[in-house]
């Protein structure tokens, strides 16, 4: 599910990393920690290119993302097996049910910040 | 030094559907996106439809298109109010697009907001537009593998309209193998099948709208049957 919502979602991130800068004295966020799901509907790397791109002449500049990727987890409504579907498709592998619901792979959220000493702290 | 935040991260498009889903549910107006590839008869289909409703029905229209005032001319004939979205490059509405496009009208007045998003498959599937429903549109005229070509879209929607059936004589779509792949990509998802030149299964599809704005107004108390 490639989205073209990258930018939009980049920026969301960036001003929250800013926010948390300005909270510690104007310090360098130096490593932004991530977790996104196989269907959150958001390319890591065009998300990594909208952050560079926003980051310039911040405090943010030059920082790392450390992503987590999320696999997709499914959970079978008529046996309730648990199972890591192939493609797009979700068949339960134990029962051949067509009925599921999708308990991991959505994630799309900010862990962490690691920052630098504050410059006047 | 590491700051946890373990936050969610909404995109500026998430936040402002968020706001309009909760103005949707405020003033009690029921809203579905309709979303097709070009040519496969949103316009005609929301013809058929204004055309079935009383003319006392409390139903809008918001229209995208790249370019044209064309489908809101069309649209404008049955008297309900309509107004075109021209998104100059972009390939899909957002949900910045349809609060500025609601900016002088009065919910209050709505029952039935009916958006018919740009002609595309793909990236409208990414914006919520605060919307009760997603609708998609397939025509006979193209092929009956689209919903395994573009899934999300066919994931994301709660209705398929297989539109165009008045073709199917001349055509080699097959209509039980699109119905079949429309299931493998979305079990159980509803399907109605249309025509919009000899006026077919319209009742079906205006039976779906009443049926599932009841259930989206359940809870609150709703204004009354508006179809």
């Amino acid at each position: 599910m490639p989205g073209m919502h990258e930018l939009s979602i980049a920026s969301a991130i960036v001003d929250r990393a800013k926010a948390a800068s300005e909270e510690n004295g104007g310090a360098r966020v130096t490593k932004i920690g991530l977790r996104i799901g196989e269907i959150s509907g958001v390319e890591a790397d065009a998300l990594t290119f909208g952050i560079e791109a926003l980051s310039k002449e911040t405090p943010l500049q030059g920082v790392v993302l450390e992503v987590e990727f999320c696999k997709r987890r499914q959970r079978c409504t008529a046996c309730s097996a648990e199972f890591a579907p192939e493609g797009f498709l979700a068949i339960c592998p134990t029962c051949h049910g067509d009925q599921s619901e999708c308990i991991a792979g959505k994630e799309l959220d900010v862990m962490y910040f690691e920052l630098e000493d504050a410059p006047c702290a | 030094m590491r700051v946890a935040v373990e936050e969610k991260v909404l995109s500026e498009n998430d936040k402002l559907a968020l706001g309009l889903r909760e103005r949707y549910r405020k003033h009690k107006v029921f809203c579905v996106n309709l979303i097709s590839s070009p040519g496969s008869g949103k316009t005609a289909l929301l013809e058929r439809t204004l055309e079935a409703l009383p003319k006392t029905a409390k139903v809008a229209l918001l229209t995208g298109d790249l370019q044209t005032e064309n489908d809101a001319r069309r649209l404008a004939k049955a008297g309900f109010p309509v107004k075109q979205i021209t998104t100059g490059s972009t390939c899909h509405l957002d949900a910045s697009m349809i609060i500025r496009a609601l900016d002088d009208w009065n919910l209050d007045a709505i029952d039935i907001l009916f958006v018919e998003n740009v002609g595309n498959l793909v990236c409208p599937t990414s914006y919520d537009l605060g919307e009760h429903a997603k609708i998609v549109v397939l025509s006979v005229t193209e092929g009956e593998d689209k919903p395994l070509k573009y899934p999300a879209i066919f994931a994301a929607a709660e209705l398929c309209i297989i539109n165009k059936v008045d073709l199917l004589p001349y055509v080699p779509f097959d209509l039980a193998q699109a119905i079949t792949n429309v299931r493998q990509v979305h079990p159980g998802m509803e399907v109605v099948e249309t025509s919009c030149t000899k006026v077919q299964g319209l009742e079906s599809w205006m039976a779906w709208i009443e049926r599932r704005r009841n259930q989206a107004m359940e809870g609150g108390a709703a204004k009354g049957s508006a179809v």
